[in-house]
């Protein structure tokens, strides 16, 4: 059987897929890697260790589920996490570790930034929010803070370019990728001067500039024999994994979003063109070169939901937290929607869209002596909803949409669709598979087969499971302290600055 | 049972030929203050305190810490202790001071012949008690043992000696897996992982067994082997692997360092090791690897 292979770069594991033509996953594997954080902002991984953990996984798979079955691989598609920031000597030698997407270290840089006259203009050309994730920003912190690996490095890459580069020996990254680096202009894909001088560097010192349907040269002749791929096998550069969800997500230009949930989160919306928000509250980034991908992105997703399951759930088997969460739900699910007026801020990790707060922290408000301990589960699991609930309410001041579609291991959760559902008043559909990142790898390799005429073709041809209707009641529940949510995020504003600030001096 | 002060000493104790090995072992009873009577030194010995009752305030490697019955203090050679305030405190307390034969060359404990510690868990369990941050611990059933060492030494008895020991092993055991107890959050298996993999990246050069991995854990082999792979899609062998060859690869990219050398860095047995390793999972020696980088 001929088969496609999706390798997703993510940020905690690189996920291998292997799917036949017809779109059913026949093989999956994964691996994965740690994430250092040497300093409380930072956050670093060794690309090394990722090329290591990408090549050992695809090995095995390769070697234990594809090749002793006789499948034929003929394509080979990749995405990887965004804003990635790897620096690299003249020789390709990583001058320390890659800067990841949560790495904060250039909060003050981005704060300058945003609030110029300049700020806003780099904003609309790049579709990138300024923020201390954006490439732009972590470059410019280096020429400040770092010199010294700032002036040793010869180019900025990405993780993803790495690995290319490793498997190839080309430098390169593709539209999607680069749109989230801050660095290029979205309208005419060029590098933007404005960012490329703020952040103190020339265009020939990052990666060359190729499409997602981008064909790579030839592997290296040695992985080519250990790998044992056959010689025609064609292997495309891909896109994002943000560009790639949505793809997978199986929404296109009509009226529809998609909601991704794993530990962080986010909502997004195809169309030809991007949106611009004068608060700069919404990306939008390429995924082909007619096509953007807008939305906004949290940091506080199902890994605010693992907080509070660590402290508060229940353990009797060590370790064993998805037994602990069903557990959780479970109690939750006894407590009537909007938990009897107590309510969650789940800002653990400060936030990003839509208040673009990075001092934002979590809060329970309305606390009263008849609340129970699943109140308080219940209060977090809509918190954290109510947070996606603003993003999307955010974007729909850009853009119609009448019903959604969802992924990822924490918006699949039936008990969290049907809020969802309920807080949008819209049906919400789940996806048959629900590795959305590589059904949109996949989508993108057979489009470029020619098994699909054109994207939209393929993203028509994402099968739902099942839809949750909304439920009209709930949703009256929900608006009414939904208000209070959104009033306190942005009320808080001072106390937040003033509670974080006392927090880094601990 | 009545706790009457005693005290040997290793004059008493090495007297009778048995004990070399414990320089002090006691029970006192602090009615009242004597100024300076504890100030801050630091540790020759392995010292090891436990709480019977009353309330002391310490110095314990820099850090103001208040000791409640039932709780221990565990102070290694050249770590430092001494009284908050100069003297010792109100209340009841036992302490005993063990001779440490040496520190070895990976900055393990030895201790003497009369252990029946394996040698090989001894060097994991040196590893997790020099690993320590929390000196203070809880240790309930410390109370008991010690009673019944001082009997045993006090009365001489036919096999006194295999049961102090004994006794004293436990009690490094105890110890010891109340320091994986207390820095691995069982809630938490990523962070504690994360924990595990600086510790291997520390020390790559050790040959890891997946039993001292599991014991830095604080977890049973079967359970530690399930969990890590489940976790990161590797048994803790090939993730280990993947960490030695990561750094290998750095490494063969500075060119300073001959390709032997990296090797037992890295953990390999040999040069030809590393090499059939590095090129069963990358296609290519680490030579040509190299050749390949630096020709680019």
């Amino acid at each position: 059987m001929e088969c496609i292979i999706t390798i997703e770069i993510g940020t905690n594991a690189v996920r291998i897929l292997a799917i036949d033509l017809k779109g059913n996953v026949i093989a999956k594997s994964k691996g994965s890697y740690p994430t250092f954080h040497r300093e409380p902002d930072y956050s670093e991984q060794d690309p090394d260790q990722m090329f290591i953990t990408m090549l050992y996984v695809l090995k095995n798979l390769l070697s234990e589920q594809i090749h002793p079955k006789n499948h034929t691989v003929i394509s080979i598609c990749f995405s990887a996490s965004m804003h990635s920031v790897l620096p690299v000597d003249r020789h390709g030698v990583p001058i320390g570790y890659a800067i990841t997407w949560a790495d904060n270290r250039g909060k003050n840089e981005a704060l300058e930034l945003k609030n110029s006259g300049i700020g806003q203009k780099i904003y609309e050309a790049t579709g990138t929010p300024i923020h201390p994730m954006s490439p732009m920003i972590k470059i410019a912190w280096m020429k400040r803070y770092d010199s010294k690996r700032f002036e040793k490095t010869d180019k900025f890459i990405t993780i993803k370019s790495y690995i290319i580069q490793q498997l190839t020996q080309d430098y390169l990254l593709d539209y999607s990728l680069a749109s989230a680096t801050g660095l290029l202009n979205i309208h005419t894909r060029k590098w933007e001067n404005n960012a490329l001088d703020f952040a103190g560097i020339k265009a020939k010192q990052l990666p060359d500039l190729v499409p997602v349907f981008h064909p790579l040269n030839r592997l290296r002749s040695e992985y080519q024999k250990s790998l044992g791929l056959p010689k025609g096998v064609k292997i495309i550069i891909g896109s994002s994994d943000g560009c790639l969800a949505t793809l997978g997500g199986g929404i296109w230009e009509e009226e529809k979003a998609t909601i991704t949930i794993e530990d962080s989160g986010a909502v997004r919306v195809v169309g030809k063109k991007p949106l611009n928000d004068p608060q700069q509250r919404i990306f939008s980034y390429l995924l082909t070169g007619k096509y953007y991908v807008s939305g906004g992105p949290t940091n506080n997703g199902g890994i605010a939901f693992e907080w509070f399951t660590k402290h508060f759930g229940d353990f009797k088997e060590a370790y064993d937290i998805e037994y602990a969460m069903k557990g959780l739900i479970t109690e939750a699910s006894r407590i009537k929607p909007g938990s009897d007026g107590l309510l969650f801020l789940p800002y653990l990790l400060g936030e990003r869209a839509p208040i673009w707060n990075a001092n934002a922290r979590g809060s329970y408000f309305g606390i009263n002596i008849k609340h129970e301990r699943q109140h308080f589960i219940r209060a977090t699991l809509e918190g954290i909803l109510y947070e996606i609930y603003s993003i999307g309410k955010t974007l729909e001041d850009h853009k119609n949409f009448n019903s959604l579609t969802t992924n990822g291991s924490f918006a699949s959760i039936p008990f969290c669709t049907q809020i969802l559902a309920d807080l949008f008043n819209k049906p919400v559909s789940v996806g048959k598979n629900p590795d959305s990142i590589a059904q949109g790898a996949f989508l993108l390799s057979a489009t470029d087969l020619g098994i699909f005429s054109d994207l939209e073709d393929a993203a028509k041809s994402v099968v739902m499971s099942t839809t949750f209707e909304p439920n009209y009641q709930n949703n009256t529940a929900y608006m009414k302290y939904f208000s209070i949510f959104e009033r306190l995020s942005s009320k808080l504003h001072e106390e937040f600055a003033d509670i974080a600030r006392l927090q880094s001096e601990l | 049972m009545p706790h009457c002060p005693f005290k040997y000493h290793h004059e008493t104790l090495a007297e009778v030929d048995r004990f070399p090995h414990i320089v002090e072992f006691g029970l006192r009873n602090n009615n009242s203050v004597t100024l300076d009577s504890f100030e801050v030194r630091k540790a020759n010995y392995l010292q090891l305190y436990y709480i019977v009752d009353g309330k002391f305030d310490w110095i314990i490697n820099g850090k103001n810490e208040t000791l409640y019955p039932g709780d221990s203090a565990l102070i290694l050679p050249g770590q430092e202790i001494g009284g908050a305030h100069g003297y010792f405190g109100i209340g009841t307390l036992y302490w005993i001071y063990l001779k440490v034969e040496k520190i070895d060359s990976e900055g393990c404990l030895v201790l003497g012949k009369w252990s029946r510690i394996k040698k090989s868990e001894w060097q994991i369990i040196g590893k997790i008690l020099e690993s320590n941050q929390k000196p203070v611990m809880r240790a309930g059933e410390f109370s008991s043992m010690f009673q019944v060492m001082q009997s045993e030494i006090e009365n001489s008895e036919i096999g006194s000696f295999t049961r102090v020991n004994y006794i004293l092993d436990s009690v490094l055991i105890l110890l010891c897996r109340q320091v994986t107890r207390q820095a691995v959050s069982r809630r938490d298996f990523p962070k504690s992982f994360t924990n595990l993999e600086e510790s291997l990246r520390k020390d790559l050069s050790h040959k890891w067994t997946v039993e001292e991995m599991a014991a830095l854990m604080g977890l049973g082999t079967t359970t530690f082997t399930e969990k890590v792979k489940n976790y990161t899609g590797f048994p803790p062998l090939n993730y280990l692997i993947n960490i030695r060859i990561s750094e290998a690869i750095r490494l063969l990219k500075l060119k300073d360092i001959n390709i032997t050398d990296i090797a037992l860095e890295t953990g390999f047995y040999s040069s030809q090791h590393f090499s059939t390793t590095f090129k069963k999972l990358t296609g290519h020696t680490p030579k040509e690897y190299r050749k390949r980088y630096t020709s680019n």
